[in-house]
């Protein structure tokens, strides 16, 4: 443990709230703080599209910060992402469908069992005898997400005129966020919860399984649970705002840069890094574009960043 | 009761059988060594009593309690592991490393105590990494990082370790290191090791386990369960075992024997003594030489390599003149040798009838060998010796500097003869 972690993570609390701020103040129309008091429409556009928007885009990001934390200390390799498994193409899938047959309702739900069943289908097609061995984890994840995707296409190319709309949910973003999408966005701060009980175990499956096992750490049962936490968390921001990219993938990085590899100060330092970045990308993209889908920029800044990772680990 | 009970297990990955019908027990507070060619299943005996593999039958007892029956957590507070040096994939302080030997002790929803520091600064002085605490275990040795798993185990308190060849990776002078560590540990804990290195398992273990071709070949002390017999059959080579001159355990030498036809067919003999003859004793016989010597003294360095060899030697007994019966002895190795070596010994009164009875056969070639020019044969006969060497080069012997002109000259006088 670094001595500095927990000066970092309140010095992340600290921020949090100064950016959560910032972010209801900022946007397309400009409200003074006297505004208020004195305008019915003001008050509307803070308490009822602001504030909602601004809470569940941190939710959103801290949830795939944790859950990308989680993913890179299972799978041991600090390039894996919450969406590796599959989870993202799967919600993607779900989305679409409530798009194209009934029209957007429902869409959170089917996106979030999209998510799920995704998920639980890589994890049956790689366990073996009791044991998901990561490598095949890693093949069916990207065996499924081949597959899933070219359904989407299907239904895409069959869209018609809601393609606008696919096109919108799969890149990402929080429109029409309401104190509705708040809640749901809640649940990630549970799964959350449970994944951060699993903190030290990470931290020996980080060396590796065999010796987790040799440490008293019950490796199978601890990677179901962290797989269906995990899948749980991003099932919910993807069902919530899309698949934004890179989030889950840089913040864990960097803070394991700055507080160190142990999870029980990884994980609170990577979801508030991840809830500031994501509330800092929405309010820039609704208050300087016509409120672009936040995941073009997440990944505009993010694969040029991934790019740098792999060159680095490479030279290393 | 014993720490560690062995009965009948067979081990398979898929449908390969790896380990069949094993049963051994360790004794508490013992070093107990496994050892055995690549892929005698060592490694996967090491595994099944770790429970990381399943076995398909038979039963592991620790304690008297079958393994089958602890908890993840439990298992983990008996039996600690010290894996071969693993990569630590991320930036860890030795002092994350080590409090990890904890886990088993910490609750789900605790974190480390007073107590748990208190012990993991134990084990690290145990293991003489108490200096590196701070220290990136990126930034350590192979010695240190290996040392850090066993302050690691350590913190585990456990009543039995298991070694899987954790310092096959290092140094000579780390690993005699580390095993001076675990061998103070033992009598406390109960430990079982794999060992590739044999002599370092004669050396730190109390008993040994010899696997072979899956099946446990032999056990028992290692002075039993090395013997030479056991080792040609166990590793198909031929090995010196002898008694190590400063421990007295056994101490195994493979001969290095590379078997080549040059010499097939042709009788050397060699006098020597002192040990000036023991690297072309078993240069020519690996070189396919039917080889002879003497005549020796018993305790002779040469006559040993002659035993070791297995090659026909006229003796004496130690520090006794040559007799007439062994004079005799030579004659008839004389007789039927195509060459004969004379090396750069010592001569005095007890050795001298050797070069005297060359005398004899002008027929033969003899070859004065020294292993290089500073190599002189010192006379203690005063005078006697030189006039005998003077009267042998007179009728044809000839100097031969290394083994290679040595070889070169025999396989020359070979074809000329043909």
């Amino acid at each position: 443990m670094r001595r500095t972690a927990p000066i970092i993570i309140l010095t992340l609390i600290c921020a949090l709230l100064v950016s959560m701020a910032a972010a209801v103040a900022l946007g397309p129309s400009v409200i003074s703080f006297g505004s208020l008091f004195t305008s019915d429409n003001a008050w509307m556009i803070l308490w009822e599209i602001r504030l909602p928007r601004v809470i569940t885009a941190a939710l959103v990001g801290c949830g795939l910060a944790v859950a990308g934390t989680a993913m890179q200390a299972l799978f041991r390799n600090p390039m894996a992402d919450p969406y590796i498994i599959g989870t993202s193409s799967g919600g993607a899938l779900g989305a679409t469908l409530a798009i194209v047959l009934f029209a957007g309702t429902g869409r959170t739900v089917l996106a979030f069992a999209g998510a799920m069943i995704a998920t639980f289908t890589v994890y049956f097609i790689a366990r073996r005898g009791g044991k998901i061995p990561v490598e095949t984890l890693l093949l069916s994840g990207v065996a499924l997400a081949t597959l899933l995707s070219a359904l989407l296409s299907f239904l895409m190319y069959t869209a018609g005129r809601s393609l606008h709309q696919i096109m919108f949910w799969l890149m990402g973003g929080f429109w029409n966020i309401s104190w509705n999408d708040v809640i749901v966005a809640l649940l990630i701060l549970i799964g959350g919860a449970g994944i951060y009980l699993f903190a030290r175990d990470l931290n020996i499956l980080a060396l590796n399984e065999e010796d987790a096992t040799h440490l008293g750490v019950n490796v199978e049962r601890a990677k179901q649970i962290l797989l269906a936490l995990s899948a749980f968390v991003t099932g919910i921001a993807v069902a919530v705002a899309g698949s934004i990219g890179f989030i889950g993938l840089i913040t864990p990085h960097v803070m394991r840069l700055i507080v160190g590899p142990d999870h029980r100060f990884l994980f609170p330092a990577a979801a508030l890094a991840g809830a500031i970045l994501l509330v800092w990308a929405d309010a820039l993209t609704r208050t300087f574009t016509s409120d672009m889908p936040v995941g073009i920029l997440t990944a505009c800044f993010g694969a040029p960043f991934f790019i740098y990772l792999l060159r680095s680990r490479m030279k290393a | 009761m014993k720490p560690i009970e062995i009965i009948d297990i067979d081990v398979s990955y898929g449908a390969k059988k790896i380990l069949e019908a094993i049963t051994f027990h360790a004794d508490a507070g013992e070093i107990l060594g496994i050892v055995g060619p690549n892929g005698s299943g060592k490694t996967t005996l090491l595994r099944a009593m770790s429970r990381v593999v399943a076995r398909d039958n038979g039963e592991i007892r620790l304690d008297d309690r079958d393994l089958d029956s602890l908890g993840h957590r439990e298992l983990a507070r008996r039996v600690a592991v010290v894996p071969q040096d693993i990569s630590i994939g991320f930036d860890y302080t030795v002092r994350d490393v080590v409090m990890m030997g904890r886990h088993p002790y910490i609750g789900r929803f605790a974190s480390e105590t007073a107590r748990d520091v208190e012990i993991c600064d134990h084990a690290m002085l145990l293991a003489n990494v108490a200096h590196l605490a701070g220290a990136s275990v990126h930034e350590i040795s192979g010695g240190e990082r290996q040392r850090v798993l066993i302050a690691r185990a350590l913190a585990q308190e456990p009543k039995i370790l298991l070694l899987d060849e954790a310092t096959s990776n290092l140094d000579v002078s780390h690993q005699v290191e580390i095993l001076n560590i675990i061998r103070d540990l033992a009598g406390e804990i109960t430990v079982v090791s794999v060992f590739h290195d044999l002599n370092l398992a004669a050396y730190y273990c109390d008993r040994l386990l010899l696997l072979k071709d899956r099946k446990v070949y032999a056990a028992g002390t290692p002075a039993a369960v090395l013997t030479r017999e056991n080792i040609r059959e166990i590793f198909g080579m031929e090995m010196l075992v002898k008694p190590h001159p400063l421990t007295g355990k056994p101490y195994v030498l493979p001969v290095y024997m590379h078997q080549s036809s040059a010499g097939e067919n042709r009788r050397v003999h060699v006098v020597c003594g002192g040990g000036t003859g023991s690297d072309i004793l078993h240069l020519l016989h690996a070189a396919g030489f039917t080889v002879t010597c003497g005549v020796l003294n018993v305790l002779d360095t040469d006559y040993g390599t002659a035993m070791h060899l297995g090659l026909p030697c006229v003796v004496e007994p130690p520090f006794h003149g040559i007799t007439p019966e062994s004079l005799s002895g030579l004659r008839k190795c004389l007789d039927s040798a195509d060459a004969v070596i004379v090396t750069a010994m010592p001569i005095g009164r007890g050795n001298l009838d050797n070069l005297r009875v060359l005398l004899e056969y002008p027929a033969t070639p003899v070859l004065f060998y020294a292993r290089d020019r500073s190599t002189r044969m010192e006379d203690y006969t005063g005078g006697e010796a030189g006039t005998v060497l003077a009267n042998l080069e007179a009728r044809g012997a000839l100097r031969v500097e290394g083994a290679e002109e040595l070889l070169a000259r025999l396989s020359r006088d070979g074809s000329e003869r043909d």
